[in-house]
């Protein structure tokens, strides 16, 4: 009886459900990313020149690469430091 | 409180308390020795064993607040290497950025290099007609401001 008394009282000493109280930083988003699509660049209405009109496309297609390669970074930078933050137990 | 105190201490006071008890339970035998201490003998004894169960549950403490501590130092060690990681892997991530930057504003240096060598050619050739541009412009317009 004696036995299980110590037992009993070693275990209850040794009772804890605290969380470490230590916390990684959350990660710095690099400023690059942070800053938002631009609006696709219209035609002068006015014009007729086809010249004009490939221009501001083509200058479109660069707007959408550019954000689109954005993206794709977001979810590089996420995965990437999901996967450091998990590594954290 | 008790991370403020040194390992050092804690596990001193902690078998301080046992021994004492331990102490304290013998000495209630030899008071049969002392005739003043003979009443009080059931007392010292059981004064004797509280202190041994107190340092018992208090080794019991002692071992979780170390393994505690322990676990607080691996822990804080994989965050320093974390936070290295994440700012190599975010330099990686800008350094990479700049490459794919580079390579679209050069890419169009040449569209729009192509586009001059070809724009007296094909503006004489086609005309574009305004409601074309317009169709073009509606369909680049942001369509989340209309919704706004």
């Amino acid at each position: 009886m004696k036995k299980y008394l110590l037992i009993l009282l070693v275990l209850s000493g040794c009772a804890s459900n605290k969380a470490v109280p230590v916390m990684p930083k959350f990660p710095e988003v690099p400023t690059e990313l942070q800053t938002a699509c631009p609006d696709l660049a219209t035609v002068d209405p006015t014009t007729d020149k086809l010249s004009t009109v490939l221009t501001t496309v083509t200058n479109n297609y660069k707007t959408y690469y550019e954000c689109a390669g954005k993206i794709d970074d977001w979810n590089h930078w996420y995965t990437t430091q999901k996967k450091i933050y998990e590594s954290v137990k | 409180m008790l991370s403020f105190i040194p390992d050092a201490w804690l596990q001193l006071a902690v078998l301080g308390i046992m021994a004492l008890g331990a102490v304290v339970y013998v000495f209630s035998y030899f008071t049969v020795f002392v005739p003043p201490l003979m009443p009080a003998r059931e007392l010292i004894r059981i004064a004797g064993t509280a202190l041994i169960a107190a340092g018992v549950y208090f080794y019991g403490s002692y071992a979780t607040e170390m393994s505690w501590r322990k676990r607080v130092e691996s822990v804080q060690a994989q965050v320093v290497v974390a936070e290295k990681k994440s700012q190599a892997a975010n330099t990686a991530l800008v350094e990479a950025r700049k490459k794919k930057t580079q390579v679209l504003v050069q890419r169009q240096v040449v569209i729009q290099e192509r586009i001059k060598t070809v724009e007296k050619q094909i503006d004489a050739e086609c005309r574009v007609d305004t409601a074309a541009t317009q169709i073009l412009n509606d369909a680049a317009k942001n369509p989340w401001n209309d919704a706004k």
